[in-house]
């Protein structure tokens, strides 16, 4: 019972989502930086960058965070056991 | 990244990162806006009386009592990195012992671009008087309204608005009100 538990708060993904993970961390920020402050710049409104770059944290955190299927498609293919000789 | 909390972590090293560019962007966006607004400052009157010290009632000297106008339109000054204006009015005068004087007698915060537009009609907030006790002998002040712009993100400015045209002569102190 506690092993499952453990396994749900791990929320473990494959090497595979890891990268794609780091990825869309990266692309997400530079663009929620550049996009947030442009829109805010032209309408001169601090309240709507800060709304905008809050918001697209909120959508990062959701997306990123929880161990999505997507991101445990592709496993680790681990080799047979082998038998070891007994001398 | 493999556990949620070794997510956690890295999306929050990017978050305050990113954080840190955006406010650094803002800073400097500041560099921008060049206002310069001017107005007029008009000085009506200056009575200078003698008067006891409020603390020390033994400690006699001079005190000036100013009345003056300004007309600004400061509004230029606020952009969306502007969090408010501290508006000071200074008096700036030589003392009769050659020091270089600069009282500040009244001062205003505006937080709004609507309340930038300023028509005041006012008198000295602060105890104007002189350090050496008397105002005789004093050549005339100069009476500026500088303006110090405080924004959310980045660098304090100064500026300064409005000046006196003409010197204003400080008259001989009158005992009483009459």
């Amino acid at each position: 019972m506690s092993s499952s538990i453990q396994q749900l708060l791990e929320g473990k993904i494959d090497f595979e989502g890891q990268k794609s993970v780091e990825r869309i961390t990266h692309y997400a920020f530079a663009v929620l930086t550049a996009v947030s402050f442009v829109l805010g710049f032209t309408l001169q409104s601090l309240s709507v960058t800060f709304g905008i770059f809050g918001l697209g944290v909120a959508l990062l955190l959701v997306a990123v965070i929880p161990p999505w299927p997507p991101y445990n498609k592709h496993p680790v293919q681990w080799l047979p056991a082998r038998e070891t000789k007994k001398e | 990244m493999h556990t949620v909390y070794s997510r956690i972590n890295n999306v929050s090293a990017t978050l305050s990162t990113s954080l840190m560019v955006l406010l650094a962007a803002i800073a400097c966006s500041s560099l921008l806006f060049t206002a310069d607004p001017k107005g007029t400052l008009d000085v009506t009157s200056v009575k200078i009386f003698n008067g006891d010290s409020r603390r020390y009632s033994h400690r006699r000297g001079e005190y000036a009592f100013v009345n003056f106008n300004i007309t600004a339109d400061l509004s230029p000054l606020f952009n969306w990195n502007t969090k408010q204006l501290f508006l000071y009015l200074q008096a700036e005068y030589t003392n009769a012992q050659g020091v270089q004087n600069e009282v500040v007698i009244w001062d205003r915060i505006v937080r709004r671009k609507d309340d930038a537009v300023l028509k005041v009609v006012g008198k000295n907030k602060y105890t104007f008087r002189e350090y050496s006790s008397k105002f005789k002998d004093v050549p005339p002040a100069r009476y500026s309204l500088k303006y110090n712009l405080m924004p959310y993100v980045g660098l304090l400015t100064y500026g300064e608005a409005a000046q006196t045209t003409a010197p204003v002569q400080f008259p001989s102190a009158k005992e009483r009100v009459e």
